[in-house]
Formats: structure tokens, C-alpha cells, sequence
């Protein structure tokens, strides 16, 4: 109880920084600019730049008083189950964008899944003799707590999780509704359903890797990833940030990849019935789904 | 009640009440037929008529709402859809040919049925189907319509079935490659494979067919052998009842 007092005592004495206030005063301005351009360019966003930036304001204020709450922690547990609560939330997220039956929890249980499993192997590496472990472990006296490191980490992964197994998601949707004619040839030969839509899942796994895999490829050329920066800042020696880095963004990407595995493989059973046939039935909702969110873009 | 006794071998499929529907719209209704094997059997009827659902249902791309259907005596819900689609192949009006070369798409059964082809058997397979051997390895992208109407045949005959479905397979082609498709259906069916044949083509039903299952909005009007149809109707009247178009209009 003492600590959460004392990090909101912190967080409120940062009050008295007039840097924070001109921050405030200089991003009030750009604001204004912003009306400015939007008025004279008849966008009619005026109401929705302000209430954004309220409502965006408080949120992240907010949301960073929690995550210096969030960053103390050293329970595991507690660890787990805060991560717990942010597969659900990008599970949510996914589901909100993508409205197809039984998204939500096929996309929680994908995302919890690899999370939960990357995280452990990462966390519990360790174990090996005269290592700190993927997720390096503090020790008491360090004075800084696991929190600070399995929370950035694991959002990381979640974060790609959710963004990778739901480009991979919507890709293939799309390709089994422009494609019925093809699986339904491919299924008149005698193909199994998985079979028949082998190259569909092939296209929707590449769709989501690709970007990600290019950026592994242009590390420390094109992007400088926060995470190395901060470390490095920090006093880490840049060979021990750069294979932390390369060392997450594989725990990244296996998670992304294992996601999209689970979800597009859960999201197909639901295409096919028992008797191997496309199911007319769900067909048609998604297919009635993908209309209304077309005609939204259009509007 | 319906009997699910079936009376005679000859029978390659019986169709007992079958009705299909999608959503509160009966696509059939109420369908109980024989279908014997030693036939070439055409499906009439005007658009609309369920002719090509028919034939989705016999090669179990889609179950019927009701009824029950035989194919060699058995309950083709206990039968793997997977067998079942070996065993009767499917040629849908449209070809939806898989991205690659023709090679690619004549093999995909094969390599599914681990059935072995080599290019010269690959050939005589294209020119069952008036198709140059040059065509084996052009990509499908670059095919005429008709072209591609007749790899979606050859595609199926690759498989070996025992039955063959067919939903209007000359619909886009010329004179000439009609009669050559024809004579190989005729060809076929003489060496043992059982046609089934869905056309818009009057003259084709004559030719080629010796009985007819006459559909009109999802119902059989009547199953009957071709001579008599073509005896029974006045053709004027029935290609104006049908709105059909003589095949040379169509072309």
C-alpha cells in the first residue's frame, strides 16, 4: 500500500515541472494548426482532433501511472496474469475489427498460447548455468524489479501477436470468399479442406510475416528500435543490447507466426462442415460481414 | 415413408425425396429418381431449374435438407466425401482452374489419388478434350474460356472416375471441339463411365443422351427416355418454354 502511495506521490510531484505545462502549451498550439488545416480543408474533424486529444491525453496519463505501478512488480503470478489481461484485451481489440463468429476467443486462446509459451521459455532460460536468461533476471539488489522487464517484453509480443494473426486473418477471409470456385474444385477432385486451401493459408502467413521479417532485415539501418536505444542509454554495452533485441524480435516473430497458425486453423474449421463441404451457412455471414465493413470504408 | 430397399444393381444412384434449400428457399423439392447406369443421362430445364445443384449433390459438394441418396447401393452419407468425389467427378460450367500450367492442374487429382501419369498419357488425356500437346505446359492464365472449359474436363478425367458429372461442358466452345467433346463422352461412356450430362443444348441432349430428367423450378417434371421426349414435345415449343437458344445462336 505504502509503494502504490508513494509512486502516485511521485507521479504527482512531476506536476510541478514547468516543462511538462509548456509541453502541454506547444502541443495546444500544433492543436490549434491542426483545427486550422482541417477547416480550411472541409474535413469536418474538428470536434473529433479535440476530443481525441482529451480523451488520448487522460488515457496515457493514466495508463502510464499505472504501468510505473505495473513495472514495480516481482511476483511472476501476478506477472501472468497481467498478461493474461492484455490477451484478452488485444483478443478483444482483433474481435472488434474483424467481426467474424467466434473470433474473440478462437484469437484469445492463439494469442494466450504462444504468449504464455514464448514468455515461459523466455523467462525460465535462466535455468542454463552461468546465464541471466532471455529475460534477464534481477537479482534483490539491483533495486529494479522483473515487472520492468516481462511487461515491455511481453507487450511487445502480445502487440505483434495481435497485429500479425489479424493481417493473416483477414487476409485469408477474403481470399476464401474471392476463391469459393477454386476450393470447391479443389474439393470436387477429392482434396481435403486443408488441402484445398493450402496456397490461401501459404499467402495469408506471408502477408503478416513479410513486414515483419523485412524489418529484422533492416535493423539498426533503417529502424533503430527503442528497446536497444533505452538499453543502450541505460550503460548496456551495444553487443549485449543488439543480441537482446535480434533475441526478442525472434520471440516476436515465433509468437506472431504460431498466432496466425492457431487462429486461421481454429477460423477454417469453421468454413468447412463435417462432410468436407464449404459451409453455406457461415459463408454467408462472413461474406454479409465483409459487405457492410466495405460499404463503411466507402462511406 | 420413404423405402430405403434398393430394387435392381443396375441402379447407379437412387434418389429418394430429396429436397435442398437455402434459407426458407427450396432450390429442389421433393425429388425421387433412378438413375441407371448404362445411360448417358442429360438434365433439361429452364435457368432457375436446379439442374446444377443436382449435380453438386451427387458429387456430395453439398447435402440435401431432406431425403436420402444411393449411389451403388449406398447410403452416400455413410460414404467419405472424399471416396465419393474420386469415384464421380465433377465438370462445373465454370472451370476455376488452379493458378499454374495446365500440367499442374491435370496432375493435382493424381497427386492426391497417388495415381502415376506420365507427359505422353497427360497428352492423350488433352486430346480427349480437342487440346494440343503444346498445351500441357502453358499457364492457365492465357487460355481462352473454351480452352479452359476443356483442362477443367481433362482435370477430371485424370482422376479415373467411375462417374462423370458434367454441368454444360460445351457451353463456350465452337463447333468443332463440341463434336470432338462429344465423341469422347460417347467414348467414354462405351468403355464403362457413367454420364451424367447437364446442358442447355437441345440438339446435344438428342445426340448424345438416351434418357432425360426434365427439372422446371426445383421439381422433376419427368424422367424419360430421349426418343420419346423428343416424340412427346414439340422442340419449337419446348426451346421457347425453356427460352433456350439453338447452339449455334448461343456460339
Amino acid at each position: 500500500m505504502t509503494d502504490i502511495l508513494d509512486t502516485f506521490n511521485e507521479i504527482f510531484l512531476t506536476l510541478g515541472n514547468p516543462n511538462i505545462w509548456i509541453r502541454l502549451a506547444l502541443a495546444s498550439i500544433l492543436l490549434i494548426v491542426l483545427i486550422i488545416f482541417s477547416l480550411w480543408q472541409n474535413t469536418d474533424l474538428e470536434k473529433k482532433i479535440i476530443w481525441s486529444f482529451l480523451r488520448g491525453l487522460i488515457q496515457i496519463i493514466l495508463l502510464g501511472s499505472i504501468l510505473l505501478l505495473i513495472f514495480g512488480i516481482d511476483e511472476i503470478w501476478l506477472l501472468y496474469i497481467i498478461l493474461l489481461f492484455m490477451c484478452f484485451f488485444a483478443a478483444y481489440t482483433n474481435w472488434r475489427s474483424y467481426p467474424y463468429p467466434r473470433i474473440f476467443t478462437m484469437n484469445f486462446i492463439a494469442i494466450t498460447l504462444s504468449v504464455m509459451i514464448i514468455m515461459t521459455f523466455a523467462l525460465f532460460s535462466s535455468a542454463i548455468p552461468n546465464f541471466d536468461g532471455i529475460i534477464y533476471q534481477p537479482n534483490q539488489t539491483s533495486g529494479v524489479s522483473l515487472g520492468s522487464y516481462v511487461i515491455p517484453v511481453g507487450s511487445m509480443v502480445i502487440f505483434f501477436s495481435m497485429r500479425e494473426s489479424g493481417v493473416a486473418l483477414e487476409r485469408l477471409k477474403s481470399d476464401l470468399l474471392k476463391s469459393k470456385g477454386e476450393i470447391e474444385a479443389a474439393l470436387a477432385l477429392g482434396a481435403t479442406p486443408t488441402r484445398s486451401i493450402r496456397g490461401l493459408l501459404r499467402d495469408s502467413f506471408r502477408a503478416s510475416l513479410v513486414p515483419t521479417i523485412n524489418r529484422v532485415a533492416v535493423l539498426g539501418v533503417v529502424t533503430i528500435p527503442g528497446l536497444m536505444s533505452g538499453m543502450i542509454i541505460g550503460g548496456a554495452s551495444p553487443i549485449e543490447a543488439a543480441v537482446y533485441q535480434v533475441v526478442v524480435f525472434m520471440m516476436l516473430l515465433t509468437a506472431a507466426f504460431f498466432t496466425s497458425i492457431i487462429t486461421n486453423y481454429l477460423f477454417i474449421k469453421q468454413f468447412f462442415t463435417a462432410e468436407d463441404q464449404i459451409d453455406l451457412e457461415f459463408f454467408n455471414i462472413i461474406s454479409q460481414k465483409n459487405k457492410k465493413k466495405q460499404k463503411k470504408r466507402k462511406k | 415413408m420413404c423405402t430405403t430397399t434398393i430394387e435392381s444393381n443396375d441402379k447407379l444412384f437412387k434418389v429418394i425425396n430429396i429436397a435442398f434449400k437455402v434459407g426458407e428457399q427450396k432450390i429442389l423439392d421433393n425429388i425421387s429418381v433412378d438413375i441407371n447406369s448404362s445411360d448417358i443421362t442429360g438434365i433439361i430445364g429452364p435457368s432457375g431449374a436446379g439442374k446444377s445443384t443436382f449435380l453438386r449433390l451427387l458429387n456430395k459438394l453439398i447435402s440435401p435438407s431432406e431425403g436420402k441418396i444411393y449411389y451403388q447401393d449406398q447410403d452416400t452419407k455413410n460414404i467419405p466425401a472424399q471416396k465419393i468425389r474420386k469415384e464421380i467427378g465433377l465438370v462445373q460450367q465454370r472451370p476455376f482452374l488452379f493458378n499454374g500450367s495446365v500440367k499442374d492442374n491435370l496432375l493435382y487429382g493424381p497427386k492426391i489419388w497417388a495415381i502415376d501419369y506420365s507427359d505422353d498419357q497427360l497428352i492423350q488425356l488433352l486430346q480427349k478434350v480437342a487440346l494440343e500437346k503444346e498445351f500441357l505446359d502453358k499457364q492457365v492464365e492465357g487460355l481462352s474460356g473454351g480452352e479452359q472449359q476443356r483442362v477443367s474436363l481433362a482435370r477430371s478425367l485424370a482422376n479415373k472416375p467411375n462417374v462423370l458429372l458434367l454441368d454444360e461442358p460445351t457451353s463456350s466452345l465452337d463447333i468443332n471441339s463440341e463434336e470432338i467433346i462429344e465423341n469422347t463422352l460417347k467414348q467414354l461412356s462405351e468403355e464403362g463411365i457413367k454420364i451424367i450430362i447437364v446442358t442447355h443444348s437441345l440438339e446435344q441432349t438428342e445426340r448424345i443422351t438416351e434418357s432425360i430428367l426434365f427439372l422446371r423450378e426445383g421439381k422433376l417434371i419427368e424422367k424419360i427416355g430421349t426418343e420419346k421426349f423428343f416424340s412427346k414435345y414439340d422442340i419449337n415449343e419446348i426451346r421457347s418454354f425453356f427460352k433456350y437458344k439453338r447452339s449455334e445462336d448461343v456460339r
